[in-house]
């Protein structure tokens, strides 16, 4: 069992205003190698659910188990480890404007690496090889050297999950990994995201707001709304009925679920299915459009 | 039309009844100033005065630009640079260690004790430093170099410390969630937000630590003050004067040098 969530609950302690329910009684259980999407209206708790998982905040009910293991009830150095074998691909990645891509990939090893090897990496990199690859997976192989604050938002958000990637976990969480992308850079870092779990045995869980993706991508769909799971399907059994009552207010309506034409790219330039298996051993993918 | 109320008259007269009155007070203290300390104003303006003053002022020039004489001021305009530079230098170094603690980091306690120590290194000028380091270490650029880095260390590890505090705790929480050592996280997340103003800070104490280096020779210090007050007591005029060109060429030197590196680090600042 790779984590399992038992009737969890989180209530944001309010301070002055009235406090908040983030989630209530979630009840997930994933195996070793499955891949899960998340998806729901904003503020539905997709982020709190991950944040939990990450061993970030500790619920205020009910039992978590990640890796076999209670982060909450582990000692120092028992829950470093154990979050080592945790990574977190954050929706915008909290990197320093100065850092080099390298450095910031290299980051994602500091919990596995002892601690001369990270300090050295400071001055020289250690690894110049391993970093590349993993950006040259994402297509940014050509800014291994850039300062961060040199690049746009969706690559940012590549060099936030090429860092992940790098760091080679049990457990690969990412929150809204693809918000900032366009349709085939989106398309390629999922692809990236679920080969590296799928070589590895490791657990993907994703949350999107890109419907199309998690129902054509991912094998469970799990549908969070106000903090309860609505539903968790199969992407073949999730209806447009479910999606609608998922996603239904008072105020907003859904926009028609069926991709036009028009929201396709023209000339095919998105690769239909990426190789699903090894990584590209360094050889750079074809520039998406 | 309507005329203004009694109200708004009252209060449009409040506010200038402030103005008068502070203007007043001002007065007031000016004149007692004056009266305490028995400055007779008038003698300060009368040609008796004047004309000993411009027979002083001339006793200075010509200035003295003898070949042994520059070579002398050269040294001690190199002395004085690096007193400030040593100073600084060990202040900075002082300072990230200070702010540590000062910044919460190793617990409430010690946040106290190194803020009360950076307050007393602060509050303490550099002239009296100098002094106390004069007595302890002898005569020379040793004593301005310990002054200059005690009095720096205080003002650079509060503002290191704030930096610290300041700086957003997102990206080094990133690292430590993903197992990441404390110390490792900070030297890969929190340093590099804050190397920037570190840099920027070092720089501007510097600035101030060079015209600061020239006048700490005075209590014995060493550099070009040291030169300047042992001339000074000999009478040699012409001799202190070149001194003081000197040290206002360095002044100007240095601000201009200064002016260039911020120009640059906003250039590259992106």
């Amino acid at each position: 069992m790779s984590f399992t969530l038992d009737r969890v609950g989180l209530i944001h302690p309010g301070g002055n205003a009235p406090e908040q329910r983030a989630l209530r009684a979630v009840s997930i259980d994933a195996a070793r190698g499955e891949r899960l999407a998340i998806i729901g209206p904003s503020g539905a708790g997709k982020t709190s659910l991950l944040r939990i998982l990450a061993s970030a905040i500790r619920p205020t009910e009910g039992r978590v188990s990640v890796l076999g293991q209670n982060p909450w009830q582990l000692t120092g150095s028992q829950l470093k480890r154990l979050r080592s074998r945790i990574g977190f691909v954050r929706q915008s990645p909290p990197l320093p404007p100065r850092q080099r891509a390298i450095t910031a990939v290299i980051a994602g090893r500091l919990g596995e690496w002892p601690w001369w090897k990270s300090a050295l990496s400071l001055i020289y990199p250690v690894d110049i090889a391993g970093p590349r690859d993993e950006l040259a997976r994402l297509d940014l192989a050509d800014r291994l050297f850039d300062r961060c604050d040199r690049l746009s938002g969706g690559q940012l958000q590549r060099v936030g999950v090429a860092r992940v990637l790098y760091q080679r976990p049990d457990l690969l969480l990412a929150d809204e990994p693809i918000s900032a992308l366009d349709p085939a850079l989106a398309d390629l870092t999922v692809s990236e995201l679920h080969s590296e779990a799928e070589s590895r045995g490791a657990t993907l869980v994703a949350s999107l707001h890109a419907v199309d993706v998690a129902l054509r991508r991912f094998p469970r769909v799990i549908g969070l709304k106000a903090g309860e799971v609505i539903f968790d399907l199969p992407p073949a059994k999730v209806s447009d009925a479910v999606l609608s009552d998922l996603y239904a207010s008072e105020t907003v309506m859904l926009p028609p679920r069926e991709p036009r034409p028009s929201d396709l790219p023209a000339d095919g330039c998105v690769p239909a299915d990426l190789p699903g298996g090894g990584r590209p051993d360094g050889a750079v993918p074809p520039r998406a459009i | 039309m309507s005329t203004a109320t009694f109200a708004e008259r009252r209060a449009a007269l409040g506010l200038c009844v402030h103005c008068w009155l502070t203007v007043l007070l001002l007065a007031v203290l000016v004149w007692t100033s004056f009266a305490y300390l028995s400055v007779d104003l008038s003698s300060l303006f009368s040609i008796e005065s004047g004309s000993s003053m411009a027979r002083f002022i001339l006793r200075f020039f010509p200035p003295d630009l003898g070949g042994e004489f520059l070579r002398r001021i050269a040294r001690g305009t190199i002395e004085t640079l690096a007193i400030s530079a040593l100073g600084t230098l060990l202040a900075a170094g002082a300072g990230v260690l200070l702010a540590l603690p000062a910044a919460g980091r190793f617990g409430a306690a010690l946040k106290v004790a190194t803020r009360f120590l950076l307050n007393f290194l602060r509050s303490v000028p550099e002239l009296v430093w100098a002094a106390l380091m004069v007595l302890a270490a002898g005569l020379g650029p040793f004593a301005g170099t310990l002054a200059l880095a005690l009095h720096t260390s205080g003002v650079l590890g509060r503002l290191f410390a704030e930096s610290l505090e300041n700086a957003p705790p997102e990206p080094a929480r990133a690292l430590t969630l993903g197992g990441a050592a404390p110390a490792l996280a900070f030297a890969y997340a929190t340093l590099p937000l804050i190397t920037p103003q570190l840099v920027a800070y070092s720089l501007y104490r510097w600035e101030m630590n060079i015209r600061m280096a020239t006048v700490l020779g005075f209590v014995g210090a060493g550099g070009l003050g040291q030169m300047l007050y042992y001339e000074l007591s000999l009478l040699h005029e012409p001799q202190a004067c070149s001194i003081i060109l000197a040290m206002l060429a360095l002044v100007v030197l240095v601000d201009a040098a200064s002016a260039w590196i911020r120009r640059r680090q906003m250039r590259s600042g992106g």
